[in-house]
């Protein structure tokens, strides 16, 4: 009977459990837009395994000169040999081109138009080796998932599930990653935010802080002193540089200011130096003769210097290409571009491309293999642009042969382009958790089945052929084209569903389900409510206070609408039922100490959560602690010895608390080992943090070995006592007497049980947070009982107090922040699950330059790598530390400290 | 302005001592104590953009010391007009009593907004990006310039809501936790004390609403939307109070008729 009715209240509680998973699974799998992140990386011999020709064997390649042929090729062949990428980051489609494609927007040219005047001006009269291009971003417009999106030509969301979860550095195959490979040498200037994305890849780098907004000229006058300089070198492949003066003018005083347009006259002034350099370097057997020249920006912004959105303003951004030679011409049914007039009434023609196609594109142009998990196609006209040894006369005569011979060879280019896209989608969809669903693969392995049937009975014969063409060749050879754009743009538009859009009926979905839990819940209180009887009268008595529930949880309902900080509004709302309670207690002149009291500690949590709110996200991060956050300096001896010594105290308090309570003399035997267990891990500890502080100078082998095994002690005391404790409830069929207390005995065990293991893994302000959770409890619990009248006499356990209830959920999402973290991605705390094993952490200095990076660069990519978190730590395992330690400190890279 | 209220209380001197809880006065006097109060705030405001040139949003500091000393002598010097017991508690004591409870009121006002949520110059100005942080340079800035706008908003603050009570009842307990409390206010000047006090706190509580969004403006700072709010709540709440002694007043003449 009792056990029947035992069930009835437990009942629910699994119900709502099932609910809440069912929800949150619909919800997230609808929202989360997750993209996995494969390990894969493309190889040079990969295309032998493709339909397509490798470039050697293709006859019509003859056209290069000899001594070109010998160069090591690799999927395609080189167009260019050297390429100048220069990154204006925010720059909008209206900077570069001309004022009159905008009159129907902007009825009078604005002053922020017109402005870069040399690439209008070589645009239109240099025609057939520059163009300007309308470049399309995919959303999210920040600059480094942009750049992400750039060098991978994939399509980044926020989440990216990968190996390196914190890290922004790529793990991705990748442009940079390729030219790495294949022996290009990669010079960099400008915004440092190149060097976390690509932390080993460069030859050379002068990075410059992108953080401060308000400065305008530091990244872009380091860039422009070692930009031109450089234009004269010939060490190197590829250059980037990375201006952000736009970008940071916009943030600051929008688009429409005097501080932009001096911006863009500056850069204007800068291009028109660099391509002068180069132009004058371009000759036969100059070092630029096959080099060339694209600026481009990373996305676009608003008029009020705003980006990271999809709309219009904040996607179109521009690219203007430009080679030394005179390039091949596009067949019109591959022109996409649109004409006009420009300001000085001179015809200007405008092309369109996808941010998606750069990677593949560019590395087309280079002859080295497509990053693995591009989704891009080759840009014809971009890859035209390159594509040129052709001279004047080839160009006018609309089909002569050369002209022609470009065709096929991009034929063969969007053969293998199809290829590598379909192996990714393949293998994506087959490693990954959430691939594609089968209908849509199915769809696409027919249409590249046929595609692929095609090139093997008609493009086959008409490529090896090398004679003159028919027309009929060509017409079969614009067919081709034609279903590979099909099948290129069906995958890219199938990825923009999965990766850039949430699926909303999922998210409806676990919505209701929520909802519907609510429902539950409100049932499940009405149920429990009933035998204590009088639950009727009681409701009307506590109206005012269930109103004031409902408004403060209201109210933080409606603070998730906006972008709010989260735990600011929570500790708000929890001081002002405080400040209520206080009211209170001054009336009832009652507990007017735990009211007080109350009110201090939110104070003292706010601090603590204010210290280790994101603003402190690059600080120490493991070993955070108050004392270094409440201002004191760091370097004061006192601060330094208080910050170690203080939570061991606050530990101690604690063991006294709870033994305290076991001496208060419980009947029960189980609940004094449980706090006698729980000492023993507190000492533990103890012991464990005095051996990580800097007081006491041990051997560094000692201290780790020993560290490490007190972790797992604390973990093994843990869990035994867990065990012991569920254990002891199974088999204990003796009925309590007085229920109360035997409650209370299980609540303490429970407690006791799980506070090592999770201060421990809390790190310092461990301690700290769980006396301040035990205080926060006591009070609300003592507090709890000013609300309803002393003729109640004891509140039932069970009853259903609004306010206090809603207090709580308030001290826990207090708690929450306290403790470091916060509600995004990189809050959460790496760290903990290292404590305890036998991992070691190598700090990476980011100054390591040139051949070291490249050393660097090979030996990380030879050892297994854990994890790699935001300050550029490797976590490696255990036996790998000493053996990389010994290589590592050959070149020059601190390897110094064991940090967990 | 001063004589013709002075005057008019003493015409009365034996009522208002006798009739010590339900202290009769006209409707009349409140309303001119809240206009004087209410246009002490607006020539604060005048001197501030049209004298000194300086407004809350740019100059908080500053904007915040005028308006607080222009008011200071406003409220003290009326509201001690109509203190308790006048025949114990001569005039300059009750004025006294004023400028005592500023500060301490200053300090009640700050400990309540520091539990709320008032920064206290520990927000560091850490940079996202690792290995660069500009931390000692900016702190101590940072300290100094919450510090001075918390003491002078708490100054301001203190002047809406402890000196008033703290002119009229002095150290008397029983009145603060009428008021305060229970808000159970008896009388015209319990409401004249009282309604324009808990109309300021809240004005306070609504104006630190827009401060955690993300809308990046400057009056999003500390404390300039709160301040905005207690001011805008304090001028709707003497109008308020001028009603509720209105109708009190009336109701009290019907029920002696």
């Amino acid at each position: 009977m009792e056990r029947e009715q035992k069930w009835r209240y437990v009942c629910p509680f699994f119900l709502l459990m099932i609910l809440h998973i069912a929800g949150i699974l619909f919800f997230t799998r609808g929202f989360l837009l997750t993209r996995t992140e494969l390990p894969h990386f493309s190889h040079c011999d990969d295309v032998l395994d493709s339909p397509c020709f490798p470039p050697q064997s293709i006859q019509l390649n003859a056209i290069r000169d000899s001594h070109q042929k010998q160069k090591q090729q690799c999927w395609t062949k080189p167009a260019i040999d050297r390429l100048v990428i220069i990154v204006l980051d925010a720059l909008r489609f209206d900077f570069v081109a001309p004022s009159t494609f905008f009159s129907e927007i902007f009825p009078d040219t604005k002053p922020w138009m017109d402005k870069l005047k040399v690439l209008q001006r070589i645009a239109s009269t240099e025609r057939f080796s520059s163009k300007i291009f309308k470049a399309i971003a995919d959303p999210p417009t920040t600059s480094l998932q942009r750049l992400k999106g750039l060098t991978t030509g994939g399509l980044p969301t926020f989440i990216d599930v990968g190996n390196s979860f914190g890290a922004p550095a790529i793990v991705e195959d990748n442009l940079l990653h390729q030219l790495v490979q294949n022996g290009k040498k990669v010079l960099m200037m400008g915004d440092d935010t190149w060097l976390q994305l690509f932390p080993y890849h460069f030859q050379e780098s002068h990075p410059f802080p992108s953080f401060n907004v308000k400065d305008l000229d530091t990244v872009d006058n380091g860039c422009i002193e070692h930009l031109l300089p450089s234009l004269f070198r010939e060490d190197w492949d590829v250059l980037i540089a990375h201006f952000l003066g736009v970008d940071h003018a916009g943030h600051i005083f929008g688009v429409d200011s005097i501080p932009m347009v001096e911006k863009l006259e500056q850069y204007n002034g800068v291009l028109e130096k660099v391509i002068e350099v180069l132009k004058s370097q371009s000759g036969p057997g100059g070092i630029h003769e096959n080099t060339m020249l694209l600026v481009m920006g990373d996305h676009a912004q608003t008029v009020n210097g705003d980006h990271g959105g999809g709309s219009p303003e904040e996607v179109e951004t521009s690219i203007f290409a430009m080679t030394f030679q005179n390039a091949s011409s596009v067949p019109s049914y591959l022109d996409t571009s649109f004409c006009q007039l420009d300001v000085d009434g001179e015809k200007m023609c405008i092309s369109t491309i996808q941010h998606l196609d750069f990677a593949v594109t560019v590395s087309a142009l280079l002859g080295i293999p497509f990053p693995f998990g591009s989704i891009g196609r080759v840009n014809p006209e971009l890859y035209a642009l390159g594509a040129g040894t052709l001279t004047m006369e080839d160009i006018i005569a609309e089909d002569s042969p050369r002209s022609e011979k470009w065709i096929r060879d991009y034929v063969n280019v969007l053969c293998i382009n199809s290829w590598q896209v379909k192996r990714y989608i393949d293998v994506y969809s087959s490693s990954s958790v959430i691939g594609f669903s089968a209908g849509d693969m199915l769809h696409l392995a027919n249409k590249y089945g046929q595609i692929e049937q095609n090139w093997f009975q008609d493009i086959h014969k008409i490529l090896l052929s090398s004679s003159e063409s028919c027309h009929t060749e060509l017409s079969v050879l614009e067919e081709q084209i034609n279903s590979y754009f099909g099948f290129l743009a069906n995958i890219a538009e199938l990825a923009r569903s999965k990766w850039t859009e949430f699926d909303l009926k999922m998210m409806g979905t676990g919505f209701g389900f929520i909802l519907f839990s609510l429902f539950v819940h409100v049932v499940a209180i009405k149920r429990v409510n009933k035998p204590y009887g009088d639950s009727q009268i009681e409701d009307y008595e506590i109206s005012l206070e269930l109103i004031l529930g409902g408004i403060v949880v209201a109210i933080r309902a409606f603070s998730f609408l906006s972008n709010m900080e989260e735990g600011k509004v929570a500790t708000f709302l929890l001081a002002t039922t405080g400040l209520l309670n206080f009211r209170y207690s001054i009336i009832r002149r009652k507990m007017r100490r735990e009211a007080v009291g109350f009110l201090l500690l939110v104070s003292v949590l706010r601090i603590i959560e204010f210290g280790i709110s994101k603003q402190g996200a690059g600080f120490t991060f493991m070993d955070l602690n108050v004392w270094v956050i409440l201002g004191i300096g760091k370097n004061h001896p006192f601060w330094f010895y208080a910050a170690e010594t203080v939570p061991v105290l606050i530990l101690i308090l604690l063991l006294y608390l709870f033994y305290k309570y076991s001496a208060q003399g419980t009947s029960r035997w189980t609940v004094g080992i449980v706090i006698s267990g729980t000492i023993l891990s507190y000492m533990l500890l103890a012991i464990y943090w005095a051996l990580e502080s800097n007081l006491l100078t041990l051997d560094m082998m000692l201290k780790k070995f020993n560290r490490n095994i007190i972790a797992q002690i604390i973990y093994t005391i843990g869990f035994g006592l867990l065990a012991f404790v569920g254990l002891v409830q199974f088999l204990d069929k003796k009925k309590t007497v007085v229920c109360k207390e035997s409650f209370l005995d299980k609540a303490v065990c429970i407690l006791c049980v799980w506070s090592p293991t999770i201060i421990l893994l809390l790190g310092k302000q461990g301690p700290l947070v769980a006396l301040a959770s035990i205080a926060g409890g006591w009070c609300l619990m003592r507090l709890q009982n000013l609300g309803n009248d002393d003729k109640h006499g004891i509140s039932g356990v069970s009853t259903f107090h609004p306010l206090p209830v809603t207090q709580w959920n308030l001290l826990a999402v207090c708690l929450f922040f306290c403790t470091g973290h916060w509600c995004a991605f990189d809050g959460l705390r790496y760290g903990a699950a290292f404590v305890g094993s036998t991992a070691c952490c190598m700090p990476i200095s980011i100054s390591a330059r040139g051949e070291e990076r490249d050393s660097l660069h090979k030996t990380i990519s030879s050892i297994p790598i854990l994890w790699i978190d935001n300050n550029h730590n490797i976590y490696l395992h255990d036996d790998m530390c000493y053996n990389s330690k010994a290589a590592s400190n050959g070149m020059g890279i601190i390897c110094s400290q064991v940090c967990i | 302005m001063l004589a013709f209220l002075s005057q008019e209380m003493e015409k009365d001197p034996v009522k208002a001592s006798v009739t010590r809880n339900v202290a009769q006065i006209s409707a009349i006097k409140v309303f001119w104590l809240h206009i004087i109060c209410c246009l002490g705030l607006g020539v604060a405001f005048w001197l501030a953009y049209n004298v000194y040139t300086i407004n809350l949003v740019s100059n908080a500091v500053q904007a915040l010391r005028l308006i607080w000393l222009v008011e200071a002598p406003i409220v003290i010097l009326l509201y001690s007009l109509f203190r308790q017991n006048p025949d114990q508690c001569s005039y300059l004591k009750a004025v006294g009593r004023g400028i005592l409870g500023l500060p301490v009121g200053a300090l009640v006002n700050a400990f309540g907004a520091i539990v709320l949520g008032a920064p206290i110059g520990i927000q560091l100005k850490i940079d996202t990006q690792p290995f660069q942080f500009q931390l000692r340079i900016t702190r101590p800035l940072l300290m100094i310039r919450y510090f001075s706008r918390s003491a002078n908003w708490s100054l301001l603050m203190s002047l809406f809501t402890v000196v008033p009570a703290a002119s009229v009842f002095g150290s008397s307990w029983a009145d603060w936790h009428r008021i305060f409390a229970h808000i159970k206010p008896i009388g015209a000047v319990d409401y004249m004390i009282c309604v324009p006090a808990f109309g300021a706190i809240i004005g306070a509580w609504f104006g630190a609403w827009p401060m955690p969004l993300d809308w990046e403006r400057p009056w999003q700072e500390w404390p300039i939307c709160v301040t905005y709010g207690a001011i805008a709540a304090y001028l709707a709440a003497s109008a308020a109070s001028f009603g509720f002694v209105f109708v009190h007043n009336r109701r009290q003449h019907i029920k002696r008729d």
